[in-house]
């Protein structure tokens, strides 16, 4: 098609594939993928995910292994929904250049199980006393914990409660067991945070009951100087259930990786395929045009790198050079072009043999015309079928590739989430939210591009049109 | 080469090697089938000339051969005047040009998923034709309005498989028509159409010929048809041409036995043959052609062989009258 | 009704039949309302142009089933026995091969290469008549040499033989069960022009020696003038007209469609300068014009044309005609 003539054959070529269902469906999938890709920052939770994806600072917050949050629909017995507090209510006193901040954080706690641990964070600088504490729904008021914190300039400041307030919480208990029952309890042995959210009673350190309602911690600390100061204070509840997807055992949020891992789904398949397919066609379809020794050599030079095991080569090449993806997509398509060849030598021969090729070649036409002109059309179809297969291929490939640690490991992939996954025993311990969303996104990702494939090839093979 | 001589073919032979099986590659025998085996004609300007014969004669390798699409074995081809056997490049070019093909099956001989308009630019845009799409698109048009699918934007704008059989042929006819040509090689152009479509493409044929002066070369195995379109005929036989001459003289006095049999063989709507069995003048079947009786390659099948056409060479194309020639010695006592 | 019963008994006898396509845009009416009968020893020559419903229902008169295609009405007598109604079961056990067996179209590049033609014949044989294979072999040598092969055919693979010679073949496998009625679909339009006058010669010879009727199903014209008794003219799933063969060729045709066939056909012995033809194409069958499926392209037409369809009249003893003028003449 020459450019003048391509809009009007966009133009044709789009109201005839908005006729076909399957294709508009694909379509559609292809939009989802490419919007989740654009629009990343936008909806991941967790906005360093690709750079900070092997650190396990950044996710400490999370709880370890936990469900999805809609999970909970399902539950009998409801889980704390892991969110972020941010300061309901702020008050300041000032007295001698001394202020006294006080951040309010409200906290509707309405479920079965307590959260796993709360988290108090924020960043600031200078020298700073800080008192945490806890207003609870039946009244009570607790200080949970209180430091005289010294803040370097931006560094972040992180209190888990469940492992600062143990004494302040256990005192609190005290008061409602008998002495005999707190005798024999050991204080490293509490789950600080199930007791904080108990109900005060009798055997509320051993069973603790729930107790609902609404509870307001509070975080005041002393600001001594105008140098000193905090900022972005939060209190992460690290519920029982997190997130969209959920989290893994290295308390990643699985959502973010998803999401991240979009963006890399679609380069590593689309441009491994592409290039792949690309060079395989025209690879067959040059040797079956030419024929005679041309085709036989090429044959030759086919048979040696479809015999080349590329799994070998990748690793001694890894140990080589330093992995990176653009480096995996590139062997890649230097082994999966091969793929194509044979199939479309043998369609590209048949070809050859029509009246048309024969009635152009009377015409005059040159080798180039006929190949590019009648032969590449007709395997266009054909291509994008391959290209359909070879998209979860290369996907899949590449978490083969990161199973035996030679993957990049500085970025996210649907792969590496299913290493991980294998790796992290998620299939022995029931963890379906870690394996089933990236198994059924590559899936899905191949699905979108044979829907996409078949509805090209209806089209551009006139004949197949319903009109 | 006479002056109102377009193209001349002076013994042309195509012959082609057969894969061997083990016992004649042992053996040292080799197989060579030879399609084409000497046959030199000639075509004038403005004239239709016919290549008749039945499947396996050669004729189809013969018209291929003189549309350069094969490379023959031997012979030449001189084309308006020049040499053109051995034409490469700009000569070769400038030959296609000047000699197109019309295809026995009209839908494989467009690409399906080119729109006619598609089917009959290209060869503007292989010749360097039209300098924009506007002209482009007018040639195609008066060449489209030449063999009379009008009406001329409607059928530009479709895909082969929405046309009939007849329409087709036109189209296809349109594409040959559109470089300008001299001759034109119609190879069983309507044996693939509707017997009441046939006639029309054919004075459709007919007329563009009268009206543009072109040459054709009409090759096809159904003699009736040859007589109302053609000006001469010319009888293949197993690759070498055994009579030629005008269709009244081929048909009514027909000289070489060969041709005797083929035209006794036709069937014609009249009555009264119904209770009779056909007397057919010939012996046996068509031998291979990686086979050919030695002699006069007919005479295993004549009914008026003698020794002497086995044992001695094969007979050439002689004058019998003028404007006649057969290939056959003993045409004056048959 | 409307045909005539010859003067001895009648083989087959058709009597409105139709033969509808159901396909996804509809039902394509391939074969409407046609009526014929064929008399014994006789050859009945159905001649039409591609998409006509000659084939069709060459295939019907079989009751073969050829989805999405189905009988929507009519009868088939063959022998006086209706097989429209019968079950597929009973058909091939009593009526197919043995009563009535066809030569179709383009069989002779059906013949598998992998296995001998001996072979495949005795496969014909076995699946209508299993036989013990001596007897079996002896059938094919004996019908091989009707068809004027030699025995040793049998040992040779079709790409072998000549197109003619599996030609041959072909119709001796149509035989071996001696039925009264054979159907031809397109016998020699793949040949050469000798060899089909050898065939045509073969089969006017079986069907002396075998005292055989034939229905020969053809487009060409010339081809039924030498082998037919009687001229059946198909149009668009209907016949437009019936008539002996020298009412034909001798005198005229009644029906505008078969004049202008006939002075479209090409002739050798007769020097034409121009050769007629009919403008336009058949129509589409699934929705075949009102009236007269011929009156688009008939230079004749009338008002009652565009309106009425013609039913197939008998003009003149022997002479049937679905056709306005004829039937007003």
């Amino acid at each position: 098609m020459r450019g003048e003539n391509l809009s009007y054959w966009l133009k044709d070529f789009w109201s005839e594939f908005r006729k076909n269902t399957s294709g508009l469906v694909g379509l559609a999938f292809l939009g989802l993928f490419a919007a989740a890709a654009i629009f990343e920052p936008l909806l991941i939770p967790f906005a360093e995910t690709n750079r900070k994806w092997r650190d396990i600072t950044y996710w400490d917050d999370n709880p370890k292994s936990a469900p999805p949050a809609w999970t909970n629909w399902f539950a009998s017995r409801k889980s704390a929904v892991s969110t972020v507090l941010r300061a309901s209510e702020t008050t300041e006193e000032r007295s001698d250049g001394v202020r006294l901040v006080r951040h309010s954080f409200a906290y509707a706690f309405s479920y079965d199980r307590p959260p796993l641990d709360i988290i108090v964070h924020f960043k600031g600088s200078g020298n700073i006393p800080l008192i945490v504490g806890v207003q609870r729904p039946d009244g009570a008021e607790l200080e949970l914990f209180r430091e005289q914190a010294t803040v370097n300039d931006g560094e972040d400041v992180r209190i888990p409660l469940g492992k600062a307030a143990k004494s302040a919480v256990f005192d609190f208990a005290k008061g409602y067991e008998p002495e005999e029952a707190t005798a024999d309890i050991d204080i490293g042995q509490i789950r600080s945070v199930n007791v904080l959210f108990a109900r005060a009673q009798e055997g509320m350190l051993a069973r603790p009951e729930p107790l609902r309602g609404r509870y307001t911690f509070t975080l005041t600390v002393m600001l001594l100087d105008e140098a000193s100061r905090i900022d972005e204070p939060r209190v992460v509840i690290s519920g029982g259930v997190s997130g969209i997807l959920g989290t893994d055992n290295s308390k990643r949020d699985l959502w973010s990786g998803m999401i991240a891992g979009v963006k890399w789904a679609l380069l590593i398949g689309l441009l491994t395929a592409f290039v792949a397919v690309a060079l395989g066609v025209v690879y067959g379809i040059v040797s079956a045009y030419f024929g005679g020794w041309v085709d036989a050599v090429m044959q030759r030079v086919f048979e040696i790198f479809v015999n080349m095991p590329l799994l070998p080569i990748l690793i001694v090449m890894s140990a080589v050079f330093r992995p990176s993806i653009w480096f995996m997509i590139l062997m890649m398509s230097a082994f999966f072009w091969v793929g194509p060849v044979k199939t479309v030598r043998a369609i590209a021969l048949q070809i050859k043999e029509e009246t048309y090729i024969e009635a152009s070649r009377a015409l005059g036409a040159g080798s180039a015309r006929i190949i590019f002109r009648h032969m590449v059309p007709l395997l266009v179809p054909y291509s994008f079928a391959s290209m359909a297969l070879y998209v979860p291929g290369a996907v899949v490939y590449e978490a083969t590739v990161s199973l035996l640690g030679l993957g990049d490991a500085r970025i996210v992939t649907w792969g590496q989430l299913l290493r991980d996954a294998l790796g992290g025993g998620a299939v022995l311990n029931g963890l379906w939210w870690w394996v089933v969303p990236p198994g059924i996104s590559i899936a899905l990702m191949g699905m979108t591009f044979a829907f996409i494939g078949f509805a090209m090839d209806k089209i551009l093979h006139p004949k197949l049109r319903t009109r | 080469m006479p002056e109102n001589t377009i193209l001349e073919v002076s013994n042309l032979s195509k012959h082609f090697s057969v894969r061997r099986s083990l016992g004649q590659i042992v053996s040292g025998r080799k197989s060579v089938v030879r399609a084409v085996d000497g046959v030199s004609f000639a075509v004038r300007r403005q004239e239709i000339l016919g290549l008749v014969g039945e499947s396996g004669c050669g004729k189809t390798t013969t018209g291929k051969l003189v549309m350069k699409l094969l490379e023959p074995t031997a012979g030449g081809i001189r084309f308006d005047g020049r040499e053109a056997t051995n034409a490469a490049g700009e000569e070769l070019a400038h030959y296609r040009r000047q000699v197109q093909m019309i295809f026995q099956d009209p839908y494989a001989s467009m690409n399906p998923r080119f729109k006619i308009r598609d089917v009959l630019e290209e060869p503007l845009l292989i010749h360097g034709l039209g300098a924009n799409r506007s002209e482009r698109e007018e040639l195609i048009r008066q060449a489209l309005a030449e063999v009379k699918l009008t009406p001329v934007e409607d059928f530009m704008g479709r895909f082969p498989h929405m046309l009939s059989g007849g329409q087709r042929q036109r189209a296809a006819t349109a594409r040959t028509l559109i470089l300008s040509p001299a001759l034109l090689v119609a190879d069983e152009p309507v044996s693939m159409i509707d017997l009441s479509t046939r006639a029309e493409i054919l004075a459709m044929m007919k007329e563009v010929q009268r009206k543009l002066g072109l040459s054709f070369l009409y090759i096809t195995h159904d003699l009736s048809t040859a007589r109302y379109f053609t000006d001469r005929i010319a009888v293949m036989y197993l690759g070498r041409i055994v009579e030629i001459g005008t269709p009244d003289d081929v048909v009514d006095r027909s000289v070489h036995p060969y041709t005797r049999a083929l035209i006794s063989a036709v069937c014609e709507p009249v009555s009264g043959r119904v209770k009779t069995i056909k007397e057919l003048p010939i012996r046996g079947e068509i031998p291979s052609a990686a086979a050919i009786p030695p002699g006069c390659r007919f005479h295993p099948r004549c009914l008026f062989a003698r020794p002497e056409c086995r044992e001695q060479p094969e007979p050439e194309l002689a004058e019998t009258w003028t404007g006649h020639l057969a290939a056959c010695r003993r045409w004056k006592e048959i | 009704m409307g045909a005539t019963k010859a003067m001895t008994d009648t083989v087959v006898d058709v009597e409105n039949l139709s033969l509808h396509y159901f396909t996804s845009k509809g039902a394509v009416r391939a074969v409407d309302g046609v009526s014929f009968s064929l008399a014994r020893g006789e050859t009945l020559g159905v001649v039409g142009e591609s998409g006509c419903g000659k084939t069709t229902m060459g295939l019907a008169l079989l009751n073969i089933p050829s989805p999405p295609g189905r009988i929507v009405g009519g009868r088939i007598l063959i022998a006086g026995t209706d097989i429209v109604p019968m079950s597929e079961k009973e058909i091939r056990q009593t009526v197919r091969w043995q009563k009535i067996s066809m030569v179709f179209q383009g069989a002779m590049n059906c013949l598998t290469p992998v296995f001998t033609v001996g072979q495949q014949m005795r496969e014909t044989i076995q699946t209508h008549k299993p036989m013990p294979r001596a007897q079996a072999e002896a059938v094919i040598a004996r019908y091989l040499g009707l068809v004027g092969l030699p025995a040793e055919v049998a040992r040779r693979y079709p790409h072998e033989l000549s197109g003619g010679m599996k030609q041959r073949v072909v119709i001796a496998t149509a035989l071996f069960l001696e039925p009264r009625v054979v159907i031809l679909d397109e016998p020699t339009t793949a040949l050469d022009v000798i060899v089909q006058a050898q065939i045509i010669n073969v089969i006017k010879t079986l069907k002396r020696e075998m005292d055989l009727s034939l229905i020969f199903i053809t487009h060409d014209l010339a081809t039924e003038a030498e082998v037919a008794d009687r001229i059946l003219v198909m149009y668009a799933g209907k016949v437009a007209e019936i008539a002996a063969n020298e009412q034909v060729f001798d005198r005229q045709p009644c029906h505008p469609y078969t004049k202008r066939l006939l002075a479209a056909t090409p002739r050798l012995h007769e020097k034409v300068s121009e050769l007629a033809f009919i403008p336009g194409t058949p129509p589409d069958l699934l929705d075949p014009p009102a009236g007269c499926r011929f009156h688009p392209r008939c230079p004749e037409a009338f008002d009652r044309c565009a309106r009425e369809e013609p039913p197939l009249v008998e003009i003149e003893p022997g002479h049937l005609a679905a056709c306005w003028r004829c039937i007003n003449a």
